[in-house]
């Protein structure tokens, strides 16, 4: 179906209910003094949105607003993940020290949009909206970057972010202009139907498609596009720091899928897809030349990282790079490995970035000594839990970061990329090292006596709970989950 | 009940798990009973499961499967046969007596006996699974107790010996992982399922690979697969060269632990190779075990034989001799013949209880004199009778003197490598010597002589400490004076793997 | 053979662009930087005369040229002792960069050459205004709206991190 403005409105409605809630926010910002307050209103904002996403999710792959954005499964999916990383960063962000310094009306308005933006990368169905929402992911994410006042990091990684990016996109939105003038349309269905004619140049279109893959790499953090991720990680505020980390990655994942899967392949049997729009160009060799460059240098840049938000930020590089694997294929079953990894990603990095942040909470440092002696510290929840995340990130069993691993493994060996497949298992043994740098020092390590009681924050504790009992549930059970993934993968195909 | 008696056995322990992760934390002696406890009815069930093997069949027994994740035909599919029992039974055995030994554990009680609970859980699932994925799943879930017991209740260095316990094991089980997949992908139709991949085994060709360096080397997709496997084994066995590892976990572990990962978790390697290597890939094994793992278990022999003779602190002692111990099995496991493959899953049991005793002996003395300094003691016997007694039984056993268990598996081993292999051996008969000369050694200067006056009041040997220790001892024994009590288990289930091997050898 | 005039004029018109793009990239002085600026935005409106937009022309000139060059040629100028300051940023590896650039070039005019670009065809020139206007409500109505909350929260933004107190 192809719904006009006014028809569209009826199946819109998970956006209009966060868009009135950012308006409704930006309007009580000015009367209301308690800021709870509009945590609190936002995070039902986040809630209804998400019921309204479940429940149209499942609808008939529709195009609406003429074209321009698409509802399918797959759109849902990746709404349904923002989502879920909005609630769990406005969660964080009530308990915790670090937001309470920013302007705290502003912080949640801009963090919402942020989120609104990512529904449209999901979406697009043209390449003016994809440029649209990733700008609009883009500027907010600068300006929630730099919210920490009197605080030099915090601008200086907005800075480097806004630069980074300005360039990423100015990149992306030149290798798109370059489609357009090959296809003559920012439609995906015109594109996908002048590539199928055999595209045009092949230079130019593996030019266009690189420039077009800067732009959305930058928002995966994946090699060479990743110099801004440990700046900002650090910089910015923790709970941010944790949305950025999983729901820009999947906002990247999503966008990436669309314009490279519906817009410029085919899908033929078995879920199998045809790139056709490159056929005398190794287009995987370029993938899986920058899969293993990305997971390689995110895991040797992590080794020797003292500050723990710095190293989530490599380690997140690092699984870009495993995300990226699910491309190789050029089938269902990696992207459908990729979907899986961004669920898993995004409850155990949320976990991971929890930790830090309840520990910058009573310390407020964020460096590997903070965590010395953790567990012995009054703080053996928070410890075990980090334990159980940074597992999982790892890829340990009986944790749903094995699954996903697994799943993306799976599918490349079935692909049989075998090289791809040994690097990445040898990264996951160099990534263990210093996940369980942590560990020990959380658990190995005697407190040294100037290290203080930890209190862990309370209102942090049912979020916490909630997201390991996830991770390890998933590990044993990933039936549904995968199931649910499967069905993401309806695609309104052009 | 006993349609369910292996699930029961390897969830006992987590059951306990939970339990003791509920109980306050500082009732120490609650949570040491309740874990006792929960490793008792893994015990009793392994003696119904002993009573109740059928010896005769092949075929897997006690047989449990459900599915699990249906999409990627992944079930909950465990079973035992002959290898797998005889595991089994000195999986739930050591972790009943372990706990036990444990008792003087007083530092953080409860995360101890909760990781050794879930320790247990891995274990004992390993032996059974019969799914790939549940295999692997259960082979991952014992790193991270084995971690942090290590790292947390071991010696000076334990954080260096945890990690590197973890990154070697790790290595081995992502390689593992790569070459589970891979036959995934080979079957036809897809299965994790192993017993189909071991009927299926002629499915998988050994046409060389057209991919550098294994065109080169003529090797096929069998033989990259067998590698695979192979390497995440021998680090787990530990084969030389990856038994580096070895030395520092072994040493740096608490007694119980030691016990643990020299009775038990070296057993893994071996058996994984028997269990997976030997029947999924048997053209592979055919090619690439013949000479290489006997030579490999030949160099273990002696290489750990003359490291042992060297070390001054008896841990590593035992430790060293547990790598040289381990050469018979592999040895054994190359001979191909019946003799060969029975002595060696013979010595992975014997090796199992008698390198338990001897690290409960030295747990024992370290408990008392707190260093464990082959040269600082002198004339023990005198002072503690009963303890040299026990002492003395072990380190005969481990040397192979005839009557104990250890004589008759070497034995096997060793007629059974004959044939095939003269030269090496008659090297290998040469590490029975060295392992002689080393126990001996030690037994001269820390049991006999003059007693060293410091330790003129050492308290004798105390009656739990007996009580870890009798029923080794008795096993020994009677091994060693009636094999077949262990031999009828593995007989027919040994040969039926071994003959798929045969097969192929050229 | 003859080429027509439109033609000549059009490369003419994309060199001010890019020769004035080169001069802000490049010009050691700031001030100097930013009145180039006004070759780019004029060249650039030029182009969509060319193009036959006519709107988007004179947007182009009243926003770029009339307002946003203004506005940075006050902020330039008004910034205390901007002329002396130290730049301590080093171009380094300028010869490589130089390389890598120009082989970059080469690549991207190969690839811009051996294209059959989907052109467009013959413009008409006529006025367009009504018709961006009905896009913008039509077909084009999500994008607009959306443009709408980029620079809503562009403003938030811009307030928010320009105001350095602490509200209590």
């Amino acid at each position: 179906m192809d719904l006009g403005n006014v028809a569209s409105l009826s199946l819109f409605y998970p956006e209009i209910v966060l868009a009135g809630t950012i308006l409704v926010l930006t309007i009580l910002d000015l009367v209301v003094a308690n800021k709870r307050a509009m945590a609190y209103l936002g995070l039902a904002g986040c809630l209804v949105a998400l019921g309204a996403t479940v429940d149209l999710y499942g609808t008939e792959p529709t195009l609406l607003f003429h074209r321009m954005v698409a509802l399918d499964n797959f759109s849902l999916f990746f709404k349904v993940v923002t989502l879920a990383a909005l609630v769990g960063a406005i969660w964080m962000s009530i308990g915790s020290g670090e937001v309470r310094q920013v302007h705290l009306g502003e912080y949640y308005i801009v963090l919402l949009t942020c989120g609104f933006g990512m529904f449209f990368m999901a979406s697009a169905n043209n390449l003016l909206m994809a440029y649209l929402g990733l700008e609009l992911v883009s500027l907010t994410s600068y300006i929630l970057t730099g919210m920490l006042p009197h605080n030099r990091r915090s601008a200086e990684a907005a800075l480097k972010y806004l630069i980074y990016g300005g360039v990423a996109s100015g990149t992306m939105i030149y290798g798109m202009s370059w489609v357009f003038g090959m296809a003559g349309s920012l439609d995906y269905a015109t594109i996908n139907a002048a590539m199928a004619e055999g595209g045009g140049n092949q230079i130019a279109l593996f030019m266009a498609f690189v420039f077009i893959l800067a732009g959305f790499g930058y928002k995966m953090a994946f090699a060479p596009f990743h110099m801004w991720s440990p700046d900002v990680y650090q910089g910015a505020p923790t709970p941010f720091t944790g949305f950025l980390s999983v729901a820009s990655n999947a906002a990247g994942v999503a966008i990436l899928i669309r314009f490279f899967y519906p817009a410029v392949s085919t899908l033929g049997q078995e879920g199998a897809w045809a790139f056709q729009a490159l056929p005398a160009l190794q287009w995987t060799d370029l993938l899986v030349a920058l899969s293993i460059i990305t997971m390689t240098w995110g895991n040797l840049s992590a080794l020797n990282q003292r500050n723990v938000k710095r190293l989530l930020a490599y380690s997140g590089i690092a699984h870009a790079g495993y995300i990226m694997m699910g491309l190789v294929v050029l089938n269902n079953d990696g992207l459908n490995a990729m979907l899986f990894y961004v669920v898993v990603y995004l409850i155990m990095n949320l976990g991971a970035f929890l930790v830090v942040m309840i520990v910058a909470n009573a310390t407020g440092r964020e460096d590997m000594d903070a965590y010395r002696g953790l567990a012995w510290r009054g703080a053996a929840f928070p410890a075990v839990c980090m334990m159980v995340f940074l597992a999982s990130l790892t890829g340990l069993p009986p944790m749903a970061g094995f699954i996903g691993k697994l799943l993306l493994v799976a599918a490349i060996i079935e692909g049989q990329f075998y090289v791809l497949a040994v690097v990445a298992m040898i990264n996951t043994v160099v990534s263990l090292y210093y996940y369980w740098r942590i560990v020990k020092t959380m658990f190995l390590d005697e407190p040294a006596p100037e290290d203080g009681p930890v209190a862990a924050t309370a209102s942090a504790m049912p979020l916490l709970g909630a997201l390991m009992v996830l991770t390890i549930v998933l590990g044993v059970y990933w039936a549904p989950l995968l199931d649910y993934t499967t069905g993401s993968l309806g695609f309104f195909m052009p | 009940m006993t349609e369910h008696v292996l699930s029961y056995m390897v969830f006992f322990p987590l059951a306990g798990m939970l339990i003791v992760l509920c109980l306050p934390s500082d009732r120490h002696d609650l949570i040491r009973w309740v874990s006792a406890a929960a490793t008792v009815p893994p015990l009793l069930l392994g003696i119904w499961l002993y009573a109740n093997f059928d010896t005769t069949t092949t075929g897997m027994q006690f047989v449990e499967r459900a599915a699990w994740i249906p999409a990627f035909n992944i079930e909950y599919y465990v079973g035992v046969d002959g290898l797998s029992v005889s595991m089994v039974l000195l999986t739930a055995l050591l972790s009943f007596l372990c706990i036990f030994a444990s008792w003087n554990i007083d530092k953080g009680v409860k995360g101890y006996f909760a990781l050794f609970l879930l320790l247990d859980t891995g274990m004992t699932g390993v032996f059974v699974a019969l799914d790939f994925v549940l295999f692997y799943v259960f082979w991952e879930v014992m790193l991270l107790p084995m971690y942090f017991l290590i790292g947390i209740w071991g010696g000076p260095r334990k954080e260096y010996a945890a990690i590197k316990f973890f990154l070697y094991t790790l290595l081995g089980s992502v390689l593992m992982l790569v070459a589970i997949l891979a036959l995934y992908f080979y079957s036809e139709p897809n299965t994790f399922d192993m017993t189909k991949l071991m009927d299926r085994s002629s499915l998988f060709s050994t046409e060389p690979l057209g991919m550098w360096p294994f065109n080169v080397w003529g090797w096929g997709f069998q033989h990259v697969v067998w590698m695979a496997l192979f390497i995440g084994f021998a680090i787990k066995i530990p084969a030389f060269p990856f038994h580096t590892w070895l030395p520092d976990a072994h040493v740096e572990a608490p007694t119980a632990i030691s016990v643990i990962l020299a009775g038990i978790l070296l057993k893994m390697g071996t058996y994984g190779i028997l269990r997976i290597n030997y029947p999924m890939l048997p053209e592979a094994t055919a090619d690439l075990a013949f000479w290489f793992l006997a030579a490999l278990g030949a160099w273990n022999i002696i290489y750990g034989g003359l490291c042992a003779m060297a070390q001054t602190d008896m841990k590593k002692l035992v430790a060293y001799s547990s790598v040289s111990h381990m050469g018979y099995v592999m040895l054994g496991m190359a001979a191909f013949n019946t003799q060969g493959i029975n002595g060696a899953v013979l010595q992975m049991f014997n090796h199992g209880t008698i390198t338990a005793m001897l690290f409960l002996l030295v747990g024992v003395i370290y408990d008392r004199a707190h260093h464990r300094d082959i040269d600082g003691f002198g004339g023990l016997a005198s002072i503690m009778p009963v303890y040299a007694g026990f002492t003395a039984l072990a380190f005969f056993a481990s040397m192979g003197l005839p009557g104990l268990s250890g004589f008759v598996s070497e034995v096997l081993v060793l007629l059974g490598a004959w044939p095939k292999y003269h030269a090496l051996t008659i090297v290998a008969a040469l590490g029975i010597v060295i392992t002689a000369g080393y126990m001996l050694w030690m037994m001269q200067r820390v049991y006999l002589g003059p007693p060293n006056e410091k330790y003129r009041s050492l308290p004798e040997i105390n009656g739990r400490e007996i009580f870890t220790l009798f029923p080794l001892g008795v096993i020994v024994v009677i091994v060693g004076v009636y094999p077949r009590v262990v031999l009828d288990l593995l007989q027919a289930s040994l040969n039926n793997i071994n003959q798929m091997v045969i097969a192929h050898l050229s | 053979m003859e080429i027509p005039i439109h033609v000549l004029v059009f490369y003419l018109v994309a060199l001010v662009v890019v020769g004035s793009a080169c001069i802000v990239a490049f010009s050691r002085n700031i001030v100097h930087s930013a009145f180039s600026l006004l070759g780019t935005f004029g060249g650039v409106a030029a182009l969509y005369v060319f193009l036959g937009a006519d709107f988007v022309a004179a947007v182009q000139v009243l926003i770029y040229v009339g307002g946003i060059l203004v506005l940075i040629l006050f902020a330039v100028m008004l910034t205390h002792r901007i002329s002396d300051i130290d730049i301590t940023n080093r171009t380094v590896g300028r010869i490589p960069g130089l390389v890598a650039g120009a082989v970059f070039l080469g690549i991207l005019v190969y690839a811009i050459a051996g294209t059959d670009w989907a052109k467009a065809r013959e413009v008409a020139f006529e006025p367009t205004t009504a018709a961006i206007g009905n896009l913008f409500l039509g077909e084009y109505l999500l994008p607009f709206q959306i443009a709408a909350v980029v620079l809503l929260v562009a403003l938030i933004g811009a307030i928010t991190l320009s105001r350095k107190e602490i509200k209590e």
